[in-house]
């Protein structure tokens, strides 16, 4: 009987601080206004190549969730946000419209709308065209050097390509083709495929690259273009090596039990 | 309400209502004893039962129900013997408890396989970089324990190994193996870059790859034969129809015997009850998937069913940031993993076990 008086009390108590708690969890909603004010953006395959502001769908179901060391999106509740269809792609029929979408990142890479009505529009008045040299050798300008830091040091295509062989003369916001048409930053597979076209093969197979959302083959997907993954400028460095942006990782794991750090890993079993 | 009333009144009608085709673990043996055991407590245990639950409401502030939730949950079946309707029961008493636990609206998904679907993966190991973003993409989308203080807290699935890379060396030309006996069995120009699958998983540089290592990724294999369902005393772990390999959480006893069988060290144990935070839980799950665990049972991968089972890629997939996870059905010739499989170089992590795992690792 005594013990069960205990009990109760000890209940009690329990209980007395649960509600505390509970209370304590009521009034916390009523300031959400500082959560609100400070974003969380998050990058997604590389620093720099395509962001996602953190929002709730819905209660306690967030678009995206980012790592809080390295600020990478680490998982996706709206793999479709802000997405729209792909366009024509040859050799993409077998997939229902608009099942394939990309985001686009034309807006955010035409960092000076003002290049293409300016200078590079072609229809200058004093040199016609202005904006092409008269060699196929990069000049060094110090405006544009300055305004695109990767043009110092281009790390594609071993010295063989000059910008031009990807950059629109006349529409610096366009990519270009083969005939010299333009193409939009949106699809750089057009372009990226005119040489690796056994990448663009993989790509449109789904082996190469990512994609995110159904995984049926003819469900809804977004894919990632070329250039969210790979940087066009820099994408041949000594230091990394798979083609790849280095970047920071994530956490390891926990240590197991008794263990102060992991140098026991970096011992070899075998003497050498 | 009591467990009582949801307990099958005839046994005869309890072996009709089961599936016609009755899965491996419904042997007849197993039926009677459960029937009896169930007959035994009904009668016998029902005074005591009651008078349990009668305290049990006393003495806790929040009513009964709970309790009884607790009570119709110590004696549902297996959840491969359960009737569409006990499955729905079991789902709706989840839903509840999880709801009320987390305090937010939590749904358990029991979605049955689809019939023409095989779920494969594929890893491009030449392509994987060791970021551990799928890591940690599982842990977000699989509701797994996330404490920090003791040991065996915070459980991943996924681990990612470092691997040094081995040379042959011009001045190691005339070196003999094993080195230090005197023994010469050839030359051994080699540095190792360790024993087999011996790498590091604590490996924490400044930035990721390193010119000097390999990363390799390993999770459950999901196996056509997988030994860990051949070693499991309760059967609570087995295929499911379109591939992979589940855990009923509930039926497990939590003896470990699938951790030890396991090859690929896929499994983990609740050590501790799981630190999950109400802000950090999510609350899309699945029955045989990702539903907040107890202490005291296993878990792993599960391709994250409560996902798959609806067309959608799974979390590592999805956060892979160079594209090296690939998933899609077997079965389909025009999915990412048939394609993998027909024209790039495929292995499987030790396939000499004949465990015949759905987990292919490719390399351009």
């Amino acid at each position: 009987m005594k013990k069960l008086a205990i009990y109760t009390t000890v209940l009690a108590l329990c209980g007395g601080a649960f509600y505390a708690v509970s209370a304590a969890e009521q009034a916390a909603p009523a300031q959400p206004a500082p959560e609100a004010a400070k974003e969380v953006v998050c990058f997604e395959s590389r620093k720099g190549a395509s962001e996602v502001t953190q929002r709730d769908i819905k209660p306690g179901w967030p678009n995206v969730k980012c790592s809080p060391k390295t600020g990478a999106a680490l998982w996706y509740g709206d793999p479709y946000d802000g997405t729209v269809p792909m366009g024509k792609m040859p050799g993409l029929d077998k997939i229902p419209e608009g099942h394939a979408v990309i985001k686009p990142r034309s807006e955010k890479l035409a960092l000076m709308p003002m290049c293409g009505v300016s200078c590079h529009n072609g229809v200058g008045p004093q040199f016609s065209p202005p904006t092409l040299p008269k060699g196929k050798k990069p000049v060094p300008l110090p405006t544009m050097e300055a305004m695109v830091p990767d043009l110092k040091d281009l790390q594609h295509g071993r010295g063989r390509i000059w910008c031009m062989d990807c950059h629109h003369t006349t529409q610096r916001n366009k990519l270009v083709d083969h005939f010299g048409d333009p193409i939009s930053f949106d699809q750089p597979q057009l372009l990226c495929g005119k040489c690796h076209g056994d990448k663009l093969r993989d790509w449109r197979d789904g082996i190469h690259g990512k994609r995110i959302g159904e995984f049926t083959s003819t469900g809804k997907k977004r894919w990632f273009t070329c250039t969210e993954c790979h940087n066009p400028h820099n994408v041949q460095d000594g230091a990394r090596n798979r083609g790849f942006v280095q970047l920071q990782p994530e956490p390891s794991p926990q240590l197991p039990r008794g263990m102060k750090d992991a140098s026991h890993e970096k011992l070899h079993p075998i003497p050498h | 309400m009591t467990p009582n009333e949801t307990l099958p009144t005839d046994p005869a009608k309890e072996q009709s209502s089961e599936c016609p085709v009755p899965p491996m673990s419904a042997d007849p043996a197993a039926n009677v004893l459960k029937t009896s055991r169930r007959d035994f407590l009904k009668s016998g245990g029902a005074l005591s039962l009651s008078s349990l639950m009668g305290t049990a409401a006393l003495m806790s502030q929040s009513g009964d129900a709970e309790a009884a939730v607790e009570w119709a949950e110590h004696f549902q079946k297996n959840y491969r013997l359960m009737t569409p309707a006990e499955k729905a029961e079991a789902r709706l008493r989840l839903e509840k408890r999880y709801s009320d636990e987390y305090g937010k609206k939590v749904s358990v998904d029991t979605t049955e396989a689809q019939p023409g679907v095989l779920m494969g993966y594929a890893l491009n190991i030449r392509k994987c970089i060791g970021c551990r973003r799928c890591v940690h993409a599982c842990v977000a989308e699989n509701n797994q324990s996330r404490g920090t203080k003791r040991p065996g807290e915070k459980i991943e699935w996924i681990q990612v190994l470092r691997m040094e890379r081995g040379k042959f060396e011009q001045e190691k030309m005339n070196h003999g193996y094993p080195e230090g006996l005197g023994i010469q069995v050839g030359g051994n120009a080699y540095t190792p870059a360790g024993a087999v699958l011996e790498g590091q998983y604590h490996y924490n540089p400044e930035k990721v790859p390193e010119a000097d290592a390999t990363y390799m990724p390993i999770a459950c294999m999901q196996c056509e034969k997988p030994p860990c369902v051949k070693v499991c005393p309760v059967r609570t772990t087995y295929r499911e129809a379109d591939g992979p390999v589940v855990i009923d959480y509930n039926w497990c006893i939590g003896c470990k015997m699938c951790m030890n069988a396991c090859p690929y060290w896929a499994r983990r144990f609740n050590l501790t009850t799981p630190v999950l935070p109400k802000e950090e839980m999510n609350p899309v799950t699945h029955y045989l998937g990702n539903r907040p665990r107890m202490r005291g049972v296993v878990e792993k991968c599960h391709w994250c069913l409560q996902r798959t089972r609806h067309d959608r890629y799974p979390a590592c997939v999805e956060v892979c940031p160079v594209g090296a996870r690939k998933f899609g059905n077997l079965l389909d010739p025009e999915s990412e993993v048939s394609k993998i499989l027909e024209r790039k170089n495929v292995f499987r992590l030790k396939a000499e076990l004949n465990t015949f795992p759905k987990f292919f690792y490719f390399y351009d």
